[in-house]
Parts: structure tokens; sequence; C-alpha cells
């Protein structure tokens, strides 16, 4: 290969490019090029060659090339020889990114690729860029040197390229079982919340083949940050009613009720009677209440000990609970019958010395709500007392749960997303 | 709930299972073709009922059967692949492709929210408001609803104020027309190929399937989330849809055949004709006129012009979304403030000849059209992308005489408009 004149290839200006033999035979236009998906960056391996109009495509391996300058050079002899099929792994990047949406991992949102750009290192390309911005879409419509000069001359503007590392892209078309691991360490990085956007913003299948990729975990922490129930229940109804109820699971008290009272009985059913026993009871009886009462809001995961338990107990047990409760910042006083006596925040716990008694140090001045009290109701006491959560009982005043501030911080500040 | 539910799980309440899910679903198809219904096409059922009285009354039915063949491909489209027909064109056609027809997309619905406007201040004029006042308002409201307020909940208002489409039936019926001549001109079409009389047929046409309304239909479907079991629900959302702008359209040609026709009365614009119905048929025959023309008008000036921003970002790959704040969506904000802003501003402006700007938007509606109806097309019989969901034969057949319709019609009006 003889010296290219430079180093950085884009993607529109190889495709639809003649290739020539060393005799300077047309061979036919680039219509695709391959590229191998690994580390550290994609390999351009072959390129699909159309000749004339015909719609049959040959595959020309990448160590075949001559030169890239003056004209892309072939030698056919070596290319019939190394006709290989792609492997799995191999992405085609007309067919499967040029134009289509990607998830960019490190803005937390879905953009769309106008222009490729490769480096190249010895005789090899590599893909290092997406370039999503307006300067790769004038690119490809042809514009761009006119008008990067035009801006260039009247304002003396460098117009500036909006690249994405390969690093931080994830491909919705991606199939192979390497692009999924790669791709879910990619999504692994983002916060559920971010997640979340990513999700609303695309739509059918590349929504259904994101949410796939997540594990039962973050898939249950992406599903709470969606405000929109519809959405939460599509998105839940495309994976099996196993890995549904797997998901739901992990899910908060008062989200994963919302979530099973939005999808049909049938299936409501169905994933209550595939997760533990304990679970499915406590969200049974969580069902029964409407959505908008406090009963309804409220989660069950909480601790409730007896007034009589020490402190050094109390957070022996916290500790060993912590994993499953949803609210951590109090200890909930009962008695034997679960009547609630009194109130601890894990404040006061820690500045109690430890072998003093729960009733000691307990708040017994008890601000509740009953289980039919109304979301308003809750909010305005959550609010007017500063609390993290607001004990929810029943009409002998037995604790039921609370509503914790988290699950009603979407009334409050609706359009906080 | 819980009976609620059960008697849709049971089996032998199937109907109401039916009748039930296709309330939910329904919706898309309905609104699209109520917005379709805009001023352009009030205008120019006024003017073909006034000119030709029942003659070309007939040609709403191939129309129909065209617009529900062209909506129901895309609604398919958008089922089955859960993508924007944007987002379709430019994954198979490319950025170049797509950035033209873009740019046609921006030209022809600007003309047609110019028109929202014109029909806005026609309509208000009729009830004494000077548009000077009325436009300017209108605007605002239009756009500070969407940039400030709850966008979907201002669609349903809009879908309950279709009801008074009903005006326009109240008023053909009210001037009693002879039921036995419209049947009549429905069996024997008639139609003298006068250059006049082509260039109303196309008119019929061009009003009544546009270019954005696939774009508009498609994204609602999407957006909708309608799984391919449900999709029946759909279809019928989109055939009744066409029906109802169809029926509606009947009685505004009729009405005006019975009256404006029938007295030789020469109309120009839909203002002229609610006008001139007054004395025809009574004053609160003129107010119903107005009434709808001014509801119309609004209506699609509100969807119109967002939709439209909407389509040309996606497509270019702009951010987009009425959650984000200007600064992340500038693009987004930009195109659809200039759209309302620019539609609203050019009919304030004395002297700008208005009849020269909608009859250029109308051909670059008609240039755009049959682009787009081959695109579709294209991509409906796409196997990769459909699967077992392309067209069938037979569909195929009429699907591709009904482009060829249109675009030979499209021709047509670009020569003569040459």
């Amino acid at each position: 290969m003889t010296t290219p004149s430079k180093d950085f290839y884009f993607f529109s200006e190889l495709l639809n490019r003649r290739i020539y033999t060393p005799e300077g035979e047309c061979l036919g236009r680039i219509v695709d090029l391959a590229v191998d998906w690994v580390d550290p960056y994609p390999l351009v391996i072959g390129l699909l060659v159309r000749r004339g109009s015909a719609d049959a495509k040959a595959f020309l391996h990448w160590s075949c090339l001559n030169r890239i300058a003056p004209q892309l050079t072939f030698s056919p002899a070596a290319a019939v020889g190394r006709m290989t099929s792609p492997g799995p792994d191999t992405v085609y990047l007309r067919e499967q990114v040029l134009d289509k949406q990607i998830v960019d991992t490190f803005g937390a949102k879905v953009v769309r690729v106008n222009d490729i750009q490769f480096l190249r290192l010895h005789s090899q390309l590599r893909l290092v860029h997406f370039d999503v911005g307006l300067r790769g879409l004038m690119r490809r419509i042809g514009w761009e040197p006119g008008l990067a000069a035009a801006l260039r001359w009247m304002f003396a503007y460098e117009w500036p390229d909006t690249f994405i590392g390969w690093k931080y892209v994830h491909l919705l078309s991606g199939s192979g079982p390497l692009q999924l691991s790669v791709s879910q360490k990619k999504l692994a990085q983002l916060h559920p919340a971010e997640l979340a956007d990513i999700l609303e913003d695309l739509s059918g299948h590349d929504r259904e083949a994101i949410f796939h990729a997540l594990d039962a975990e973050t898939a249950a922490e992406t599903l709470e940050e969606i405000d929109d129930p519809k959405l939460q229940q599509a998105l839940i109804e495309t994976v099996s009613i196993d890995k549904a109820s797997d998901i739901i699971e992990e899910m908060s008290d008062s989200d994963a009720v919302d979530l099973l009272a939005d999808l049909p009985q049938a299936t409501a059913q169905e994933i209550l009677e595939e997760m533990e026993e304990d679970r499915a009871e406590d969200l049974r009886e969580l069902l029964v209440h409407p959505d908008e009462t406090a009963g309804g809001m409220m989660t069950t995961a909480l601790l409730s000990l007896s007034p009589e338990e020490t402190v050094e107990a109390t957070l022996k047990r916290w500790k060993e609970e912590e994993p499953e409760l949803d609210v951590l910042y109090y200890i909930y006083v009962v008695d034997p019958e679960g009547v609630l006596l009194g109130v601890v925040s894990m404040r006061e716990l820690l500045v109690a010395s430890a072998q003093q008694r729960l009733r000691e140090i307990q708040t017994s001045r008890l601000i509740t709500a009953k289980l039919d009290a109304r979301e308003d109701e809750v909010v305005e006491l959550l609010t007017k007392y500063g609390f993290r959560a607001l004990p929810v009982v029943d009409d002998q005043e037995r604790l039921k749960g609370a509503v914790r501030l988290r699950s009603v911080l979407e009334i409050l500040a609706p359009s906080a997303g | 709930m819980k009976t609620l539910l059960k008697s849709i799980a049971d089996p032998q309440r199937s109907l109401w299972k039916n009748i039930s899910l296709f309330f939910l679903l329904m919706g898309p198809g309905i609104i699209t073709s109520n917005v379709d219904n805009d001023a352009g096409g009030i205008t120019t059922y006024s003017l073909a009922g006034a000119q030709y009285g029942l003659k070309l009354i007939w040609s709403l039915i191939p129309i129909m059967v065209s617009l529900i063949v062209v909506q129901e491909m895309c609604s398919r489209m958008g089922v089955v692949t859960g993508k924007g027909l944007q987002d379709l064109i430019r994954e198979k056609f490319g950025a170049k492709i797509t950035f033209y027809l873009m740019i046609g997309m921006f030209l022809t619905n600007m003309g047609n929210v110019i028109s929202e406007f014109a029909g806005v201040a026609a309509g208000m004029e009729v009830f004494g408001v000077s548009k000077y006042i009325a436009v300017p308002i209108s605007a605002v409201l239009v756009w500070a609803m969407v940039v400030k307020g709850n966008y979907k909940s201002v669609e349903k208002v809009f879908l309950v104020a279709c009801v008074f489409y009903v005006s326009y039936i109240i008023t053909g019926v009210i001037v009693k027309p002879d039921w036995g001549e419209v049947l009549d001109h429905f069996i024997h079409p008639n139609l003298s190929l006068t250059p006049a009389e082509t260039t109303m047929v196309i008119g019929l046409v061009g009003t009544t399937i546009a270019p954005w309304m696939q774009f508009y239909l498609q994204a609602s479907i999407v957006e909708k989330g309608i799984r391919i079991e449900n999709y029946k629900y759909a279809r019928w959302d989109v055939i009744m849809g066409s029906i109802v702008v169809h029926v509606v359209a009947f009685f505004i040609i009729l009405a005006c055949a019975e009256t404006l026709y029938k007295n030789g009365v020469q109309i120009e614009t839909a203002k002229d004709a609610a006008l001139s119905l007054a004395p025809l048929a009574g004053s609160y025959c003129t107010y119903l006129f107005a009434f709808g023309l001014v509801n119309a008008s609004l209506f699609s000036a509100s969807i119109l012009p967002l939709s439209t921003t909407y389509l040309i970002c996606e497509g270019l790959g702009w951010e987009t979304g009425i959650d984000k704040k200007f600064v992340e969506a500038p693009e987004f904000y930009g195109f659809y403030s200039l759209m309302i802003f620019l539609g609203a501003g050019i009919i304030l402006l004395p002297g700008m000849p208005l009849i020269d700007i909608m009859y250029l938007s109308q051909v670059i509606n008609g240039i755009v059209l049959p682009v787009v109806l081959v695109f579709i097309l294209l991509l409906v019989n796409d196997r990769k992308l459909m699967q077992k969901h392309v067209n069938g034969t037979a569909f195929n057949v009429v699907a591709w005489l009904t482009t060829l319709v249109m675009i030979a019609l499209s021709l047509v009006l670009l020569v003569q408009s040459l």
C-alpha cells in the first residue's frame, strides 16, 4: 500500500466511490463497509461492492486493498480467494448504523448517525467517531465544503464537528453475542433515570431491545423512573412472565403495586404466582387499596420493632434487613397487636447509647395517615412536617405501611420528570 | 374495576370486548381526518359545490377509497415497525433524499399553516371581528398552548370540537336538498374534461390526501403504542376517520350546491360562501358555516406546525420534544415558532397575494405527495421491515393504481400551473 494522503476518512467519502483494479478497470461501487465490532476500535474488514445496477453484491476483503489515493485500487486476484463470510460480530455500517438511531451513553440520549469517521493506522482503517452533528449531515448532502468555507470567510468561524467516541455508543441494531455484552457494559454505566429518558425517547423494537438487555435489578430501577404508566405496562408486557416477576420483585412496593394494578388482571395474577410467597402476599394486600389513597401509595418494606428492643439490637437488625427495606430513616415502634406506639429516626438511634430501649428515645406524638387518606392529604402531611416517610395506620391504629417522600415527588414536582 | 376487567376478559362478551377495545384505541385516524377538513378543504368543497353543483359529488367515493388505502398502509407501518414515517424514510433512503424531502414538507406545510390563519381571519370576519385582532390572538394562543401548556389535553378539546362539524351537516339538511337527485349524481358519475373542471377534481383530491397526514397519522399510531394483535381496531379507526371526512365534505358541497349554485351566486372563498348563504338559507346558516371554518382552522393551525416540526427534526436527527428547554432543542422551538409567527404574520401584511401563496403551496403539495406515496409503497413492501405484514397482491394493485392516478393528477396540475 502506498502512502495515502491523510489519516482520517469519513464514511460519506468512501460510500459510492468507484474501486479499480491495478490495471484501471472499474470493479464497481462501494455500497457498504463491514467492521469487526471489537475493542479498542472496530476494524474495517471488508467492503460490499455492487457492479453496475445488478443487485448482486460482492464482498471484498480489506487486505486486498492496494491503495486508497488517488483511487481505491484492489487486486481482484487476491480478492477472489478471500471471500470470507462475515462472523456474528460483523456490523454492516450502511445497513445497521448510518442514518440509524444510536444511544450516546456519555450524554445519555438517543441520536441519529449522520456520518462515521475512521482513522488510518498502518494499513488498516479503524472506526473512531460517530458524527451526529449538522456538519456531518451537510457533508452527506454535499453542502459541507461550501458552507464551511462561507462560514470561515464571512465570520472567521471554524464549524465544529459533533462527534461521539466509539466507546460511548450503544448500537440499537446489534445482535451478535459479543456486541450484546459490549453494549450491556456501556448501558450499565448509565443511571436508571437516564435509561428511563432514553427508553422514553425510543420507540417500538429499539425500546424493547434495550429493556431486554438490562438485568432484573437495573430494569426494576429503570421502570421506577419511568413516569408514564402506559409505557411501564408496555415494557413489562414484552418480557416473559418469569422475567417480569423477577423485575417486579426488585421494585419498591408502591411502584410494584401501581404497575401490577395497571396490568390486565390475569397477567398480574400470573406474575404474582411466579414470585416469592411472602412478597406476593404483601403485594396482594396492597393491591386492594385504591391507587390515590395512602394505602395504595405506601410500602410495607419497613422495620417495626417492640418498645423493649435495645438500640444496639435495633441497629443490628437494621443492618441485616437493609437490602430489603424501602424506609431506611425511621424505625417504627409497635405493640404485639401491631398498634403504632412511636417512631425513632436514624439520627436519634445513632446518638443514643447502646443499651437504651426504644421506648425511652421514641417520639410518641405521632403524625399518621389512615389507609384511605387521599393523596393530597398525604402530600400535605409529608411536606408540612418534612418527614421522609409517613406511617399509615388502619382504624385500630395498627401500622400498615409508610408512604415515602420519594413516591410523592412526582405529584409535588411533575415538571421535574 | 375488577368486574370491568372480568367482563372484558370474558370470551362470551366478545362484542363488548371489541367495542371497548375500539374506543380505547380510536383517535389517531379520526383526529387526522378531522385536521384534514381544514380551511383549505372547506374552501375547496364550497367552491366545488358553488361552481359545479352536484356534478362532481361522485368523486368523493374514489377519493375516499384512496384515502383509506393510503392511510391503512401508514398505520400498519406504524404498528409493525414502531417508527415514524420520517424515521423509516431516513433509514432506508439516506440523508440526502430525506433532507430535500424535508425542505419540500416544510414549504408545503408552511403554505397550509398560512391558509389556516387565513381561515381564522375569514371566519372571524363573518362574526365582525377584524383579522388584526383575531389572527394575532389565535397565533399566540396556539403557540403558548404547546410551549407553555399541555398539548395532549388540547388535542382532546379539539377532538370534542370535531362534534361541531355537525354544523355543516345541519346546514346541508336545512337547505332541503332533493335527495333523489343527489343519489342520481352518485349513480351516474359525470365529468366533462374541461381544464377548469379537471383542476377542481385535482383540488378535491389534493386537499383530501395530503403528505403531512401520512406522517402525522403514523406518528400518532406509534405514540399510541398499538400492538399488532389489536391492529384491526386501529384499522377501523382509520376507515371511520376517512368516512367522517367525506360525510362532512359531502354536506358542504351539498349546502353550497343547493343554494349558491342553484341561484347562480359566484364565490371565491369560504367566507363568501358563508356570507352568501344568509339571504338564501337564513343567517344562522352563515354563522354555522363560519363557526365550522374557525374551529377547523384553529384545530389544524395547532396541529400542523407541531407535527411538521416533529417530523423535520426527527428526520434530520435534531433533539425534539415539548418537554425540553429551548437551549436543549433550539431547532425544534425555532422551527415551531417560525411556522406559527410567519404563518400568522403573512396574513396580516397588507397587499399579500394570499390566493397566489395558497396556490403555490398546492403545487408544492402536488410535487411532494407522489414522492411520499412511492416511499410509502416501497417501505410497506420491504419484507425486512414489515415481515409478513407486507401488502398483499390485490392490495398492492389498488395502492399502486391509487399512487399512479395521484401522480398523473399532480403532473396535470403542475403542467397547468406553469
